[in-house]
């Protein structure tokens, strides 16, 4: 963008016609696939559900809250009614009782939807192999990404969704049922984990849990008492993985 | 610091014995009696004398503590106890002589009816729904007896023996359009199946549908609610769509690996959840805790008091309209994971305490980050304290609403902040220190009025009180072990193993199937984030639990919400369920 400094004087030279013209070409001019641009518009703008289910929904509320702020990631308009909301995270246990309150929610989930099946439990039932518990949300509902852990640490569900933002754009729905085949083109998609396995397996030594290490909360404190220069982190290095 | 357990008050104050022996010469001779590990003495009564003995115990025992079934038909160790298929059992206390009193009545199993309690204790409403959904008990003369817990089409009894207790043994789960418009149909509320009335002389009621999905019921759960324009005429709760059968688990884990189970029960209360489990263990085992492992779990425990009531009070905040309240104290829940991840390894569910003890010791550096955190938590609460609870809007909307006296409480079973909030100065800390509770000093937070308001204020001052009890713990954390060394404490020493073959079957044994505990029956109750809560434990001298009976404090407070709710706006009721600070794992388990 260009911009200039003009003083506020009755008689200051304006821009001219043509240099306002030029600057708005500029700006108003983008060439990209209308598929690619639908994708990367409904990929940042997701709107989740305000849907819990049990422990897991309070390491969801967590990721909404100050210290992980999911709204950076553009999925923070959280909608207390399924017909504002095109993304559902399964956050907790899949109940017998409670399975078809969920099919009717994710019936009302605005098209194209998507869902994240958040923890063990929504996973695959985890360590409640019991009556009352479907073995897995995907027994009724399609899953996009599936977060681990028992609840997973907000982290995860952050990256459960840049995942899912990913997959979004990479493999585009149709605008409607109307408008070309409905469902998605599905292509084999390796999974994060396999993905990491050469690099973990590099480990050949695991820290022994003796000491507190690293621990954000005395440095966080610590900063707070007495103002010092941040040290680099391990990680200060600025790269990617 | 030196902690020495006070005796623990087994039975009434002063002589149990001769008091036990008043109460059967009163009740007559047909009353068996049966003492249990927990020194709790059971009275056997036969069936058709129960109404009138506990019409005539309520008096003394005012407080339905827990009321559940076991099944005992596959039971091998029931010696001298009466003949019987089904077992339910009414745990009473006393208040006034700080005692309790379990009632149990033997029932054949083609005739299992027993006749109700709620003329005499109302919450034993919801209790016997629970009974008899789980064992198939039929309770004479209760107002409804509809399943609770399981969906409405259930069929079986899922605490019975024969019920299955995997999915995985059961048909697969499907999703059909029949299962759907049938559940959809059970969901659908019957005003006359309650008891109500559509309408009045000149009003038509409306019937509001809240739940099992909404913002502000805290998870799933579900009321009914009869409405006269935006007044809230009558309630029903509707619970059981968060019923993880977390006491069937129980007949399936040896007892070391039920553990990860009972923190999964209040999922805002972490380890603390283990410690009545772990308790209950070590009583029936014999196994005597060191004093650092007991100051650990102390310290452990209170930080999840605190990271459980920061929730309460920034959710009962936003329920009531403030936004900002929640960022503030999620912000501080995050500084107080990082220390319980430091030191378990986990953050909501760590699974830490032992049978014996804790998981491991302290690591190093962790005096400092518990220090930091007691140093920099006190202003931050009084902060809030002026931010929310000063807030006039708030205290507008939360003083005189949802109101109960001590008397209802404890008609009620209501426990724990709620019931300190009424000015009933009863803390299981103080009345009966567990664990090295008596080593510590701390007040107990009181207040008058038993509304909203004086819910959340009385949480708030737990706080303060909780990082005392911490600070204490940081200067005074005794040296020595942190698990017992008793053969039973799981799981072993690891360094005990390669020594010879008995050393390795011995750790063999005792790491896949657990240890074995005797036969006997115990319980051991806590003063948990949200009132009392029990674990009830039948060792069959097995390596599982033969029935473990979880009694949760959010289930009977639940039970409360139409009493006390009757006649506000729907908006006073939002403020109701959060001033009760339930989690539906709590109450349905």
């Amino acid at each position: 963008m260009e911009w200039r400094l003009v003083k506020a004087e009755a008689d200051a030279p304006m821009a001219s016609a043509d240099e306002v013209y030029q600057e708005q070409v500029a700006k108003g001019f983008l060439t990209a696939k209308l598929d690619d641009l639908v994708a990367w518009g409904r990929a940042h703008s997701l709107w989740p559900f305000n849907f819990g289910l049990s422990c897991c929904y309070v390491e969801m509320a967590t990721a909404l809250t100050s210290r992980h702020d999911m709204s950076r990631f553009g999925a923070e308009v959280i909608r207390a009614t399924p017909r504002q909301a095109d993304l559902i995270v399964i956050a907790g246990t899949v109940f017998r009782k409670m399975a078809p309150v969920v099919q009717h929610l994710y019936d009302q989930l605005l098209e194209p939807k998507w869902v994240i099946s958040m923890g063990s439990c929504a996973n695959s039932g985890g360590m409640f192999d019991i009556y009352s518990v479907v073995q897995g949300v995907d027994k009724f509902l399609p899953v996009d990404v599936y977060v681990p852990g028992c609840p997973p640490r907000p982290e995860a569900l952050m990256q459960g969704l840049t995942l899912l933002q990913e997959a979004i754009k990479a493999r585009p729905r149709p605008y409607s049922w109307m408008v070309g085949e409905d469902g998605e083109v599905s292509k084999y998609q390796p999974s994060p984990r396999d993905d990491r396995t050469p690099v973990r397996m590099r480990v050949t030594e695991l820290e022994e849990p003796s000491h507190v290490g690293d621990a954000p909360l005395s440095k966080e404190l610590l900063r707070q008492k007495s103002p010092s220069p941040a040290t680099p982190g391990r990680d200060g290095t600025g790269k990617r993985r | 610091m030196k902690v020495i357990e006070k005796p623990v008050p087994e039975t009434a104050a002063g002589e149990p014995g001769n008091e036990l022996e008043a109460l059967r010469q009163r009740l007559g001779p047909d009353i068996q009696i049966q003492q249990t590990a927990d020194g709790i003495p059971n009275l056997w009564v036969p069936r058709d004398r129960l109404l009138e003995v506990m019409g005539g115990l309520k008096k003394d025992y005012p407080l339905l503590f827990d009321l559940s079934a076991v099944d005992e038909r596959v039971r091998s160790h029931r010696d001298g106890l009466p003949d019987g298929d089904f077992t339910v059992f009414y745990h009473l206390i006393s208040l006034a002589k700080n005692s309790d009193l379990r009632i149990k009545v033997a029932l054949p199993e083609g005739d299992s009816s027993l006749p109700s309690l709620t003329s005499v204790w109302p919450a034993a409403n919801w209790y016997e729904r629970e009974a008899y959904d789980m064992f198939g008990v039929n309770f004479d003369n209760h107002p409804n007896l509809y399943r609770i817990l399981t969906p409405a089409l259930w069929e079986g009894h899922p605490l019975r023996k024969e019920h299955p207790a995997r999915a995985t043994e059961m048909d697969p789960f499907r999703m059909t359009d029949e299962l759907l418009d049938a559940q959809q149909e059970s969901l659908r509320f019957k005003p006359e199946e309650w008891g109500m009335s559509r309408g009045a002389k000149h009003t038509d009621f409306m019937f509001l549908n809240l739940g099992p999905n909404h913002p502000s019921v805290h998870g799933v759960f579900r009321i009914a609610l009869q409405l006269d324009g935006e007044v809230v005429v009558d309630a029903v709760p509707d619970i059981g769509y968060h019923h993880r059968g977390a006491e069937k688990m129980g007949e399936r884990q040896s007892w070391h690996t039920y553990i990860p189970y009972t923190d999964r029960v209040d999922y805002l209360g972490g380890v603390m959840n283990n410690l009545p489990y772990v308790m209950a263990v070590e009583k029936m085992a014999g196994i005597e805790v060191p004093d650092r492992a007991k100051v650990i779990r102390i310290m452990m425990s209170e930080f999840f008091r605190i990271a459980s009531h920061l929730l309460f009070f920034g959710t009962f905040a936003q329920d009531i309209g403030q936004m900002s309240p929640v960022f503030y104290m999620f912000a501080d829940r995050e500084r107080l994971f990082s220390i319980v991840e430091a030191i378990t390894g986990g953050r909501m569910h760590p699974s830490w305490f032992r049978i014996g003890g804790v998981g491991q010791d302290l690591p190093e550096g962790w005096d400092t980050m518990v220090r930091d955190f007691v140093d920099y938590m006190p202003a931050r609460v009084d902060h809030y304290d002026k931010m929310a609870t000063q807030n006039g809007i708030l205290k507008r909307r939360t003083i005189g609403v949802g109101q109960y006296n001590s008397a209802e409480a404890v008609e009620w079973g209501i426990t724990g902040p709620g019931m300190r909030a009424t000015g009933l100065d009863w803390d299981l800390r103080k009345q009966r220190p567990y664990g090295g509770y008596d080593q510590f000093d701390f007040e107990v937070p009181l207040a008058a009025n038993g509304d909203c308001y004086d819910r959340c204020v009385v949480r708030v001052e737990e706080i303060r009180q909780s990082l005392r009890i911490i600070r204490q713990c940081l200067d005074n954390m005794p040296a020595g072990p942190y698990k017992a060394d008793h053969p039973q404490a799981t799981p072993p020493p690891k360094e005990r193993t390669m020594q010879d073959i008995e050393t390795l079957i011995q750790h063999f044994l005792n790491v896949s199937w657990g240890p074995v505990i005797p036969p006997s029956e115990c319980s051991v109750m806590i003063e948990a984030t949200k009132g009392w809560n029990s674990y009830y434990l039948t060792s069959d001298g097995g390596t599982m639990s033969y029935r473990t009976r979880i009694r949760t404090p959010s289930f009977p407070h639940l039970q409360m919400i139409p009493l006390i709710s009757r006649g506000f706006m729907i908006a006073d009721l939002i403020a109701i369920i959060a001033s009760i600070d339930f989690v539906m794992a709590d109450v349905d388990r």
